[in-house]
């Protein structure tokens, strides 16, 4: 009896440990010609064309079934590429560069996200209460700046707009927070000032926030600030789904560009942003082309501050 | 809730009453201190901008679809914490060999928070229901075991030795003996995994972005819609009252009969 019950015990102790969730499901199945791609993303404006190319069909008519997988933490995407739980990812270029000077297998497939170049009309900049004594970036320096990421394209952009001011970058304090505290933190106080984007950047503005430096202007005339990519296996593995990803995304990046009304109307789809902001937030521009002198310029800003731990080869990264 | 003691203290009104009056003085706060200035509106907007978020989140599909996915997550997780956890206890509990054997393993895993596990959940499910899943077992899990310890541990040894005289088998001394003696345990078990569970569910799809209610709050907080992100956690909060409801009535039904229940005065 006693050894019956040991038994027992024994295989449910296992099956208790294991039971606890159901099997992932993989994407990339082929069915019918039809390939099924899942994409990490991050459900913010820059990534509006892949839902509207998604609702004008330019996947599907490319035999691709599209599943846009909105985790929150953008961090979960490179490891979800990697790992084959989403075929295809978004993310901005220095956290792609992190990733490759780690050796992490991957290589960007289509431009993401690119600045206007408009100093003031941007979609990400440094901004400061209305009675803040910080009036240009140069009055930055020594100051707390709160950023959503440390050691990551924030700071750099901003080190660099304090430099190109002509203030000292190394003093700047860099706090991190995301972006949906900061609209509370700078106007308690917390921070001098937030490297925001939209539409926090709009909701900053509004409430009387001033911009101070147009961080992706700054740094780069017509900075690329991210992109879609994949994992190097999928690439060497299935060359042709990943062209005609590419060329997808490349349509939706066109349609976006030209029809900014259909863009903010894409929103209330995925976001939750209310119909006065979606109506005034400045939005990004979606060129095809990944600018290569400005991702060139943001891993030498990069390998300056020392977010690095070698210097990024670009040759692999970029297509 | 709705019972009270025989001796307990004085009591000031019906507690149906009292138990309405309390969210009602809370919403009063919510709506004042942003009314008075005493809170910046734009970070903690008025009960009634909240409210009237919540109607019109509550007019749409998504909103229902999320509610949907959290309730399933969280009644899955549940079962399966609450079935594995009954059926390890009971083992554990009735094999003294095996109870030592696992008792420092049980006090070294249970006080890990889940939360810990998002990475390895993530890496093992992605982001979709079987990562929630498994924050909400792991969790869960641990509460239903350790009340069912406690309960097979609470067998009166000379009825469970009287059983063996008269010799029952195995299953008749769980079933006759062990069962009913560790029953309430597992009651308070599972009602303490209701809501742990719950939280863990929300948690999960916050931080993971698995779909849910947690996410959908994510994705108000990302797009600046505040008293639309007061509006869910509101839902989350109303969901746990609703939940720890339906387990104490559950569980006075069930045990009507135990001396633990029966003990009580109902109002």
């Amino acid at each position: 009896m006693r050894r019956l019950l040991a038994g027992l015990a024994a295989v449910v102790l296992a099956g208790s440990l294991t039971a606890c969730g159901s099997d992932g499901d993989q994407g990339s199945t082929t069915e019918g010609g039809v390939d099924k791609v899942k994409v990490g993303i991050i459900p913010i404006l820059d990534v509006a064309p892949i839902y509207l190319g998604q609702k004008q069909g330019f996947f599907a008519s490319r035999k691709i079934e599209l599943t846009l997988e909105a985790g929150q933490g953008g961090a979960a995407i490179v490891p979800g590429v990697v790992s084959d739980q989403f075929q295809f990812g978004f993310s901005n270029l220095t956290s792609l560069m992190i990733a490759q000077t780690k050796n992490i297998p991957i290589k960007a497939v289509a431009a993401g996200v690119a600045s206007t170049g408009e100093a003031g009309k941007d979609f990400g900049a440094v901004v400061v209460n209305a009675a803040s004594p910080i009036k240009t970036a140069k009055d930055l320096a020594g100051k707390k700046i709160s950023v959503n990421t440390l050691k990551n394209i924030g700071d750099t952009v901003t080190r660099e707009s304090v430099r190109k001011a002509g203030g000292d970058p190394a003093t700047l304090n860099f706090v991190e927070m995301p972006f949906p505290n900061m609209p509370a933190a700078l106007a308690d106080g917390q921070v001098d000032a937030a490297w925001v984007v939209e539409p926090q950047l709009s909701t900053i503005k509004a409430a009387g926030g001033r911009e101070v430096a147009s961080t992706f202007v700054d740094a780069a005339p017509n900075l690329t600030v991210a992109a879609y990519f994949t994992s190097t296996k999928l690439l060497e593995s299935n060359p042709d789904l990943v062209g005609r990803f590419t060329e997808a995304v490349n349509e939706s990046l066109t349609y976006a560009d030209s029809h900014p009304d259909e863009v903010r109307a894409v929103l209330a789809d995925y976001t939750k942003i209310d119909e006065k902001l979606r109506s005034s937030l400045v939005l990004p521009k979606w060129p095809v082309q990944i600018n290569e002198a400005s991702v060139q310029t943001l891993s030498d800003l990069g390998s300056k501050d020392g977010i690095f731990t070698g210097a990024p080869d670009l040759e692999k990264l970029l297509p | 809730m709705t019972t009270a003691r025989r001796d307990g203290p004085v009591r000031f009104g019906h507690p149906a009453l009292l138990g309405v009056a309390g969210p009602a003085g809370l919403l009063l706060v919510m709506e004042l201190a942003p009314r008075l200035g005493l809170i910046d509106d734009r970070f903690l907007p008025p009960a009634s901008r909240v409210l009237a978020a919540l109607a019109t989140e509550a007019g749409t599909a998504a909103f229902w679809t999320a509610l949907g996915d959290t309730m399933l997550a969280w009644a899955l997780g549940l079962a399966i914490a609450a079935g594995a956890g009954v059926l390890a206890g009971v083992v554990i509990g009735s094999v003294p060999v095996l109870r030592a054997l696992t008792a420092s393993t049980v006090e070294f895993l249970r006080p890990i928070p889940s939360v810990a596990l998002i990475p390895l959940a993530v890496l093992l499910y992605g982001t979709d229901l079987g990562s929630t899943l498994m924050l909400v077992c792991y969790a869960a899990f641990w509460q239903v075991l350790v009340q069912v310890l406690y309960g097979v541990a609470d067998v009166d040894p000379v009825a469970f030795e009287t059983a063996r005289s008269f010799r029952f088998s195995a299953w008749a001394r769980i079933r006759y003996v062990l069962w009913p003696t560790a029953l309430p345990y597992v009651f308070t078990g599972v009602r303490l995994a209701a809501s742990v569970a719950l939280v863990l569910a929300i948690t999960a799809e916050l931080v993971i972005g698995s779909p849910g209610l947690g996410r959908e709050i994510a994705v108000a907080q990302a797009s600046d819609a505040v008293p639309t992100m007061y509006a869910l956690i509101v839902v989350t909060g109303v969901l746990g009252v609703l939940i720890n409801l339906l387990a104490r009535t559950g569980e006075r039904r069930l045990l009507a009969w135990h001396q633990s229940v029966r003990g009580e005065v109902t109002v």
